[in-house]
């Protein structure tokens, strides 16, 4: 057990930024975290805290925006926060520090990480023809991290588990999480089962629906993904990582049925904000 | 002939900000069987029944109901009792495909050729990515409270629905 782990940290080391590693001593911070592993109660999954929570998805989101930061326009960013918090609000995390944000891609994608961050990408944010289609992509990301999705993966990979500890023995720690995660945003990248998928769905339609949005929203956004051609770079990673749209959509045909007739929900074309 | 083409930026225009009205005259099939009514609600008057794999045309959109013609009458249906596009027929798009690899700076091989512009997100752009402080601290600065998020959505007159997660 003891072996297998240091076994599995020390190809973790490699494979992340040995270059950055300097400063500290990686080798020894992670034996000391393997040893608390082996403590009563230790590397227990599940249980974070929120603190350790947001730490964890912060250093994501911000390796995330080094690879594509935001778009530069504040008053898309703002519009975006406010949507996404209106429909977080729904949720059953109200009080989460939520963050939203349109980053810098022609690629047609959206990303949640653990603690609420959630960023959308300039090529999906295009494709969107009124502010329920926003709130219905932003919901489906939320469910995620009401979910925990990502966290669970990171979990289950132990990576966090260690990464957890660190944080709660040291102050300023992030640093020490940014070394354990460290494959830069890698996480995002990889798929959830489809289960999970299907999962932030059922959830995205019924958040907008809260929010007082037209609760397809989400579907159309689907709809229209679905008809982009499968060899379009712009859809490849969001094809690899999802269920096809067609089959989500199906699932969601009949999850919905005929449970929110009559809620007349806004649709607000106008009111979805543009970018240049 | 050529005062025409005078009205024709405008007319392009009207029709981009059109936006729902775009979807008249779009193509789709039927992916299930299910009733054609008379009006957008699962209550109204069935007027036909459309079978899967029936194509119809689309004239407009209201909730998640679709407006339709097809061989079979004109009615509302359910959206996603539909299936846009020509239904054995590969998604529009595929011919624009070498034109987007341009766009994003890529070549056909996945390697960025390019740096300057936007380009896209794949998982090795993902995994190289280093932590960008300024950014997320940007992101951060952006942050709407609760309570605005309330004021916001009374003044867009959103109203909170009461909804069960579905099962």
């Amino acid at each position: 057990m003891n072996q297998h782990i240091i076994k599995g940290l020390t190809l973790l080391a490699l494979t992340t930024g040995l270059a950055t590693a300097q400063a500290f001593d990686l080798g020894q911070e992670l034996r000391n975290a393997a040893k608390e592993l082996q403590q009563p109660g230790g590397g227990s999954l599940g249980g974070y805290s929120e603190q350790e929570e947001v730490a964890i998805g912060r250093q994501i989101a911000g390796n995330l925006l080094g690879a594509a930061p935001l778009v530069k326009d504040a008053k898309l960013q703002k519009y975006v926060n406010t949507v996404g918090r209106w429909v977080a609000t729904q949720s059953e995390r109200p009080d989460l520090a939520w963050h939203f944000g349109v980053i810098e891609s022609n690629d047609i994608n959206a990303f949640a990480a653990p603690g609420g961050y959630i960023f959308v990408t300039r090529g999906l944010y295009r494709q969107l023809t009124s502010e329920s289609e926003l709130a219905g992509v932003l919901a489906h990301e939320i469910g995620h991290v009401i979910k925990k999705h990502h966290l669970k993966i990171l979990q289950q990979s132990r990576m966090v588990d260690l990464g957890g500890k660190l944080l709660a023995k040291q102050t300023g720690g992030n640093d020490n999480i940014g070394k354990l995660i460290g494959s830069g945003a890698e996480i995002v990248s990889r798929s959830l089962d489809k289960g999970a998928e299907f999962e932030a769905d059922r959830i995205g339609v019924v958040l907008a629906a809260r929010a007082g949005y037209d609760a397809y929203g989400l579907p159309s956004v689907l709809e229209k993904i679905g008809h982009t051609s499968a060899q379009d770079d712009s859809v490849a990673l969001l094809f690899k990582t999802h269920p096809h749209p067609d089959e989500r959509l199906s699932k969601l045909g009949d999850a919905m049925d005929s449970r929110f007739d009559g809620l007349n929900g806004q649709t607000a074309e106008k009111r979805l904000y543009r970018v240049k | 002939m050529k005062p025409a083409t005078r009205y024709t930026l405008p007319l392009l225009t009207a029709l981009l900000l059109a936006g729902n009205a775009a979807l008249a005259g779009e193509n789709a099939t039927a992916i299930k069987t299910d009733s054609l009514r008379d009006r957008p609600f699962s209550d109204a008057k069935t007027v036909a029944t459309l079978n899967a794999g029936s194509p119809v045309e689309i004239l407009k959109r209201e909730g998640g109901w679709y407006q339709i013609k097809s061989a079979q009458g004109s009615g509302w249906i359910r959206m996603l009792s539909l299936r846009k596009g020509d239904a054995g027929k590969p998604a529009a798009g595929a011919s624009a495909s070498s034109l987007a690899s341009l766009a994003s700076g890529r070549a056909g091989t996945g390697k960025v050729v390019s740096t300057t512009g936007i380009r896209g997100l794949n998982e090795e752009e993902l995994k190289a990515a280093h932590f960008d402080e300024k950014q997320v601290s940007l992101a951060e600065s952006y942050q709407v409270s609760r309570a605005e998020a309330q004021k916001f959505a009374a003044s867009a007159k959103l109203k909170p629905a009461k909804l069960d997660y579905l099962p």
